[in-house]
């Protein structure tokens, strides 16, 4: 069986800034209410334009599961980890809360955990997709702005997405070659 | 708002990583990997039983499909059901927000008695029997001292409980009922009856060209409409939005109009003074089903897109290219009813001629038109309540000349009619009742004293406009009960209040869900009950069994009937589980009680969408006419005017310095209901008032400030939002802050209630509220 690659595509056009992804990940997660704590954020873009021609764009976004990852690069104790599937996990018995791949991780997608006590992010819901189910948010969206799948499978959706449409990622600059694509 | 967020987060590490690090050590709970590198244990649920149970949303009106995930007995999480016809596979973020609702320490846990005054949160826990009693006691006191059972009110919204609280109202008595309806849709539902006898559902799967007027469906989530809308968008659909904001509907449409308020009916009027004038109707349809045809097409003479660019501030060229695409792409267009339009008095018409579009075009139950509902029919008992002597009429029914308050002269349209206002409302739909009639009504204590008030999970301290009234009118009350959830701002102000189960922890009946794909839903509990909390159903049965106790309450009605009533309502029913209801209602299809417990809800494959129905010789529509009424002959006869003539208030001009009010809904509140829930709140905190940049430059506001809007009958203080996305002559904030109940603990008080300064302007014809009536002036604060 050919290793996995997984991956998110979103189509942000769709985006309907409703916020459903963001709570349904909070229950997903146990990830408590309070302003630091989220593992996903939908970000109104800036308003472009002038009244009364306007245009705006809402970009959900959450860690990108870099192959080449930062955090795990400064992490002291590995307990930021990459799985054989390219998603970054931490182990949070490990986690010292040296808060370094916070500062390292340039999409800020990290954040303690008071619950576990280590710092934490976006898994993927890999405890979801190991039992077949999709990531919360990708599930719970209204217009499936999300699809979640396999790279090296071409006929999975995130991969036909990414062979018909134009994309881009965030911050190429920063060379992290992340695993979340945005179609144009 | 992220953004910024975004930057707090950065701040949190800087600020506090020495102090932070100090807990590293201390013992984790459940973590991610016990396991070795190779073979990871991702689960992190804890140990024991999971389960997943089908049931529905009950966060809002949608009511979209759920499952229930249960470990050892406590919900974790609730999951969109992927099948269900009506949500298709999506849970907001409301729905997803309810799995908190049963845990809240902030939701009702028993019955309370007021101890205090009015309001002061004076409250003693009872128990449910002594709750029953009282509350029976109460009833047999107010018929006897005012001889007329309708002098108690009960308003309620919907809910599949909600026919149960019927029992409550029909065993007492009372005609006087009042629901959500004339708060929200009833001039809608007025309007597009008018000319088809039945209200729509736009098929936007299969249209080509949509046309929305006030509709922020990317917001004001309305299942399957706000999925379809862009998750199944046909290739090539056309959407064009008609909005004084630029809603997220807005960003998301080919083409935006910021047209003035109040003058939607003008835009379109024109769009049909083109398609006429160039042919580009559909001349078969309008032979064969259209009544009054003719005579539109002299009205709409002067109506050009020239007299409209005037009205709407919308330039010309644009309106006449909006009507002959509209033209070209039907049957396939679709001028989209959407819900919500309680905006202007002459709300009815506007909806009217919106649906007279549609007809002149054909684009009428065809694929991608508007087209009629379809419902699958239960064998739902029915069942009779006694004839009771000592009722009377309604009050907005009988209650003739006290309009003049609510119908004021600047919002008048002289050629709705002349027989307003005194005509009440021309249409009211029996339960629905009238709100604002009906408050006026109690105010003035005509035609007789209403001093009973119950209200089951609405909350009119908060939706109805005026507080001010509403507050007036609860201080005539002899007695008031609340049923809801929560310490509602209502429930405040009641004498005793009853905490009802939540729709995660009890049985819901059975409840047909018409649209163009019907489906039947209903609720089992996907938690035990936690708290002393009833539903509607036991809450019903209890008080009615106390009833029976007292003679006094049964001595206006014949004798059979009170037997017949103890044996086919209380015995028949009340007194046996509710799961042998739903058996009943569901019993003509088989295999249908399996596919609620499975999945939560059912379908009938001969109600799989067909179109045309209707578009066959000789149908009959439910118009006086039988017809497609373009000229509306009932309408004749109530001296209202029978064709979508155009309707402004006479010399209207709006004053310097004040801007029409306008309100809404975001993605992640519900009305009054849900801005308490933490993990609502931590998204939107506080409402803000949006005001364009220009006024904002002179009035000297900036976004962050907080200022005092201010209308004739109310004042509230909000943080401004100052953004291009809203026109210069108007400003608007989301419903459901500004609240009155301390024990909605996260935001009492904070942000601005719309209640408190809208005015209370009724639309006389359907007897809806026009929440956009209401001029209102800004200072900073
Ligand atoms: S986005 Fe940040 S946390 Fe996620 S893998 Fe990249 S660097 Fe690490
Ligand atoms: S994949 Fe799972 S953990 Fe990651 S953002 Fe989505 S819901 Fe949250
Ligand atoms: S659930 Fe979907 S539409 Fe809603 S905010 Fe998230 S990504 Fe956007
Ligand atoms: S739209 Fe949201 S709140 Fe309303 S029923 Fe659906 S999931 Fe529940």
């Amino acid at each position: 069986m050919k290793r996995k690659r997984y991956a998110i595509v979103f189509d942000t056009k769709k985006c309907l800034n409703c916020k459903a992804c963001t709570v349904a990940c909070k229950f997903e997660n146990y990830v408590p209410v309070g302003d630091d704590s989220y593992r996903l954020w939908v970000t109104e873009m800036p308003l472009e334009g002038r009244f009364p021609v306007l245009r705006q764009e809402f970009r959900p976004s959450q860690c990108q599961h870099c192959e080449n990852a930062p955090c795990e690069k400064v992490c002291p104790t590995g307990a930021t980890f990459r799985t054989a599937e390219g998603v970054v996990l931490i182990d949070y018995d490990k986690c010292i809360l040296c808060k370094a791949c916070m500062a390292a991780c340039p999409y800020d997608a990290r954040f303690v955990s008071k619950k576990h006590d280590a710092v934490e992010k976006c898994t993927f819901c890999m405890h979801r997709v190991s039992e077949g189910r999709e990531p919360a948010c990708v599930e719970t969206c209204p217009v499936r702005v999300r699809e979640f799948g396999d790279l090296n499978d071409p006929d999975s959706t995130v991969s036909r997405l990414l062979n018909q449409r134009a994309y881009y990622q965030l911050k190429p600059e920063k060379n992290t070659r992340p695993r979340l694509f945005y179609l144009k | 708002m992220k953004e910024n967020k975004k930057i707090s987060r950065r701040k949190f590490l800087g600020l506090s990583a020495g102090a932070v690090a100090g807990l590293a050590f201390s013992p984790s709970i459940p973590t991610l990997f016990a396991a070795s590198k190779k073979t990871y244990d991702y689960s992190i649920l804890p140990a024991g039983k999971r389960e997943y149970i089908a049931s529905n949303c009950a966060m809002c009106v949608n009511k979209c499909g759920i499952i229930a995930e249960v470990v050892n007995g406590r919900l974790h999480k609730l999951n969109p059901n992927p099948e269900h016809i009506k949500s298709r596979g999506m849970l907001c973020a409301k729905g997803n927000a309810g799995a908190a609702l049963p845990y809240s320490p902030d939701r009702l846990k028993t019955p309370l008695l007021r101890t205090g005054e009015r309001g002061e949160g004076k409250w003693k826990e009872i128990s449910w029997d002594e709750a029953f009693k009282y509350i029976a006691k109460n009833l047999a006191d107010l018929k006897q001292k005012y001889e007329n059972r309708s002098t108690v009110a009960f308003a309620s919204t919907e809910g599949f409980q909600e026919e149960f609280y019927y029992y409550l109202v029909n065993s007492f008595g009372s005609l006087n009922t009042v629901r959500h309806t004339t708060l929200c849709l009833a001039s809608n539902i007025q309007g597009w009856s008018s000319v088809f006898g039945v209200f729509p559902d736009a098929d936007l799967l299969n249209a080509e060209y949509v046309i929305m007027l006030g509709a922020d469906r990317a917001q004001s989530l309305i299942t399957p409409d706000s999925v379809n809308f862009q998750r199944y968008k046909p290739e090539g659909q056309k959407l064009i939005v008609i909005d004084p904001r630029f809603t997220v509907t807005a960003s998301k449409a080919d083409r935006w109009y910021p047209i003035k308020p109040r003058t939607d009916q003008g835009f379109v009027l024109a769009m049909i003074n083109v398609i006429i004038k160039e042919g580009l109707y559909n001349r078969q349809f309008v032979e064969s089903y259209t009544h009054g045809f003719k005579d539109l097409e002299k009205m709409v003479q002067d109506y050009t897109p020239q007299w409209a660019e005037k009205k709407c501030e919308i330039p010309a060229a644009e309106i006449v290219k909006t009507a002959r695409e509209f033209a070209a792409h039907a049957p396939r267009s679709v001028i989209y009813p959407g819900r919500r339009s309680s905006f202007y008095s002459h709300e009815v018409y506007v909806r009217r001629t919106f649906a007279i579009l549609a007809a002149i075009c054909g684009c009428w139950d065809t694929k991608g038109g508007v087209v009629p509902r379809s419902s699958i029919k239960l064998n739902t008992p029915e069942v009779s309540f006694p004839f009771f002597m000592q009722t009377r009429d309604r009050v907005d029914k009988e209650s003739t000349d006290l309009l003049k308050d609510v119908v004021p002269s600047s919002v008048m349209c002289p050629m709705i009619g002349t027989g307003l206002p005194e005509d009440s409302c021309s249409f009211l739909s029996e339960r629905d009742g009238s709100w604002l009639t009906f408050r006026e009504a109690v105010l003035n204590d005509t035609p007789y004293p209403v001093k009973g008030f119950f209200c089951f999970k609405q909350n009119p301290m908060q939706s109805v406009p005026n507080t001010t009234k509403t507050i007036a009118m609860l201080k005539k009350m002899d007695f008031i009960c609340v049923i809801d959830m929560q310490m509602s701002d209502t429930a405040w102000y009641a004498d005793i209040v009853l905490p009802h189960t939540s729709y995660l922890e009890g049985w819901d009946p059975a409840t047909g869900i018409s649209g163009i794909n019907p489906l039947v839903e209903f609720r089992q509990p996907v938690i035990k009950p936690l708290f002393d909390t009833k539903t509607m159903f036991e809450i019903s049965g209890g008080i009615i069994r106390e009833m029976l106790n007292i003679p006094s309450l049964w001595d206006d009605i014949e004798p059979d009937d009170l037997k017949n009533f103890k044996e086919d309502v209380v015995e028949g029913i009340l007194n046996r589980p509710i799961q042998e209801y739903i058996k009943t209602q569901v019993s003509n299809y088989p295999g249908a009680l399996e596919k609620l417990m499975n999945n939560g809800f059912f379908t009938v494959e001969s109600k799989k969408p067909t179109y045309g129905a209707t578009r066959t010789p000789g149908f009959r529509f439910k118009t006086k006419t039988g017809k497609i009424e373009i000229l509306n002959e009932r309408y004749k006869e109530f001296g209202l005017f029978p064709l979508p003539k155009y309707c402004e208030p006479k010399n209207f001009v709006q004053k310097s310095g004040t801007y029409r009010f306008l309100v809404g809904r975001t993605a992640w509140n519900t009305q009054t209901t849900t801005q308490n829930i933490p993990y609502l709140w931590e998204i939107e905190k506080e409402n803000a008032v949006w005001i364009n940049p220009g006024e904002a430059g002179k009035l000297g506001i900036v976004s962050g400030d907080y200022v005092w809007i201010k209308s004739r009958v109310g004042k509230q203080r909000i943080k401004a939002l100052v953004t291009e996305k809203i026109r210069p002559d108007c400003v608007f904030y989301s419903n459901g802050w500004g609240r009155r109940s301390p024990w909605l603990s996260r935001v009492y008080k904070s942000g601005a209630s719309e209640a408190e300064i809208i005015e209370d302007v009724l639309d006389s014809i359907s007897g809806g509220t026009c929440l956009h009536e209401t001029f209102v002036s800004i200072t900073k604060a």
